[in-house]
């Protein structure tokens, strides 16, 4: 576990969408240790430390050679919304890499399962995955899913879903994910599925229980309000299925879906 | 003591124990100090307090814990921790490895839950001290209902006091309409010294989803918004008490650390800065040192400001 606490300049941070916005930072040791799932707290203006207080938990969308690492967000708030303003050359404080990524196995067929913006860490994953796999994507409208072509390049089963009809079928990732899954177990890749997902709550708990249905492995990537990223202060507090709390950002991100109680309220 | 440079001595005398200089982490907020230690020189820091250990492991509030607020964040963790014996047996061996003070926090739901954790922590090696949380605002049972009234918080004191060979800090809560009346009352108890101020009580409601942010409803503020507030209680507390006083709240900045200093305080605690920056205090460490160069100042006992009589 390498991480590092540095101020990073930005080579770009591109509106993508409405409200959707694509940073890219040069930070080369953070890029370099970077692994799928992982995350980093950015500070939001630069380096002032007052208002807003709390460094963001971004998850990595892309972390390349040259140093480079790029993070999609979605103003959700004030802080995003003045992360959305900051400008190429600006510096940013970043502590990264942090947290457990997907892992990957060595003979697996997964299924990336995103909602909305959570398809980002997927396409990280999608990007260092050396085996086939498939993608079904979620969104409300086609506006939510920027980061699509970038799956386009990356395999040939790719299903979209969105509520309004603008790309793919109408409707969930529930519907496309259980026809790949009834798909795939008559093929060869029956027996080596596994489930990477990340998108809003409900979203990842109806993908546990097609997951539990179908006896596949589910490996989910939680979000949580979070405060120091490091598991100091215990603030990022997610119920586990067993009594007691897991920690997003020291248990997690990524965690197997089994651990959760997904009725929890969060 | 040879020296071979005329730099400022940052060192401090607290209550029997030598700190190499005036800056500790704050409990809470740097967990057990080997979370955070390949980001923070922890050699560098005059001590740690670790997060609030109680008999008993507590698995802490349901979240949502915490919520920023403008300049601060409020939380409600409810002391969440792994029991002072998974604390001596998995995290203190490590940190035993550190040249840095370190301080047991301690919290109990009675008074003598306070003082069996005293007669623990005397036996374990590698703990310098105890820092007694009387204050916390996210507990149903005990935390702030001692440090809010003077009878029960002396009491505590002396539970501990009694305990403990170990210098006993008693952290007090600023959720007090006088916070000299509890701290003179934890002084007269046996206190070696105090640290002040524990999390201001607030509250956050979420607009959108029309619901309290905490899901505990009232959380503990702390960051740069409660400074103000505590450098008043920490000057109240030093202009009265004999024994020292540990200042706490919002320090992120060296000259904050030094306004602190010169109120009165022996040495001071950082807290929520290190969530934002870990390496915060070392930032205030190296920043105090220069100050005192500047100003040519050969000792923190130098910093206090004098008084209108």
């Amino acid at each position: 576990m390498s991480r590092f606490d540095v101020d990073a300049r930005i080579l770009r941070n591109e509106g993508l969408a409405r409200n959707i916005f694509r940073l890219t930072l040069s930070a080369p040791e953070i890029a370099k240790n970077a692994r799928p799932g992982q995350f980093c707290m950015i500070s939001v203006d630069g380096k002032s430390r007052f208002d807003p207080l709390l460094r963001r938990p971004l998850s990595i969308f892309d972390a390349r050679k040259d140093g480079e690492i790029e993070f999609l967000y979605s103003i959700v708030g004030r802080g995003t919304d003045i992360l959305s303003q900051k400008k190429e050359g600006d510096l940013m404080g970043i502590l990264g890499p942090l947290g457990k990524g997907f892992g990957m196995g060595q003979c697996e067929h997964p299924i990336l399962v995103g909602g909305g913006i959570g398809a980002a860490p997927l396409h990280f994953l999608a990007k260092r995955l050396k085996t086939a796999f498939s993608v079904v994507i979620g969104a409300k409208t086609r506006d939510e899913l920027p980061g699509i072509s970038a799956f386009k390049s990356l395999t040939t089963r790719l299903l979209i879903a969105t509520e309004d009809e603008s790309i793919g079928c109408k409707g969930v990732v529930t519907a496309p994910l259980e026809e790949e899954l009834v798909a795939l177990t008559k093929s060869d890749a029956a027996g080596y599925l596994i489930i990477y997902t990340c998108g809003p709550w409900p979203m990842m708990r109806a993908v546990h229980h097609i997951c539990v249905k179908y006896g596949v492995r589910c490996r989910v990537s939680l979000e949580a309000r979070m405060a120091c990223g490091i598991g100091a202060c215990l603030g990022c507090a997610v119920k586990k299925a067993d009594g007691g709390y897991l920690h997003v950002c020291k248990d997690g991100p990524v965690v197997d879906s089994a651990e959760i109680d997904w009725e929890a309220e969060v | 003591m040879a020296k071979t440079s005329h730099g400022p001595d940052l060192h401090v005398d607290l209550a029997g124990l030598r700190l190499k200089n005036p800056v500790l982490l704050a409990s809470g907020t740097c967990g057990y100090g080997v979370e955070i230690s390949d980001l923070v020189d922890l050699n560098m820091l005059g001590g740690i307090v670790v997060k609030g250990l109680s008999l008993t492991p507590r698995p802490g509030n349901p979240p949502p814990r915490i919520v920023e607020t403008p300049c601060g964040v409020l939380n409600s963790i409810g002391l969440e921790n792994i029991g002072i014996d998974a604390f001596a047996r998995d995290k203190l061996p490590l940190l035993k490895g550190f040249n840095t003070k370190v301080i047991a926090n301690i919290f109990g739901e009675t008074v003598d839950e306070y003082a069996a954790l005293a007669r623990k922590i005397d036996r374990i090696d590698g703990i310098s001290a105890i820092e007694v949380n009387i204050s916390c605002p996210n507990v149903k049972a005990g935390g702030a209902a001692f440090g809010a009234n003077p009878e029960a918080a002396a009491a505590v004191t002396r539970a501990v006091r009694a305990g403990t060979g170990l210098p006993v800090i008693v952290k007090l809560s600023p959720n007090v309409t006088d916070i000299v009346e509890i701290a003179t009352a934890v002084e007269a108890a046996g206190a070696d010294a105090v640290s002040l101020i524990n999390t201001l009580l607030g509250m956050s409601i979420d607009v959108k989803k029309r619901r309290p942010a905490l899901k505990n409803v009232f959380g503990g503020l702390s960051g740069p918004a409660i400074k103000p507030v505590a450098l008043r209680m920490v000057w109240q507390a030093a202009g009265t008490l004999k024994i020292p006083v540990i200042g706490i709240g919002g320090i992120t900045t060296p000259e904050d650390a030094i306004e602190f200093l010169m109120a009165g305080a022996v040495a001071i605690e950082v807290g929520a800065a290190t969530l934002v920056r870990p390496a915060a205090a070392i930032e205030v460490i190296s920043g105090i040192k220069d100050y005192m160069e500047a100003n040519r100042l050969q000792n923190t006992a130098e910093l206090p400001i004098p008084r209108a009589s």
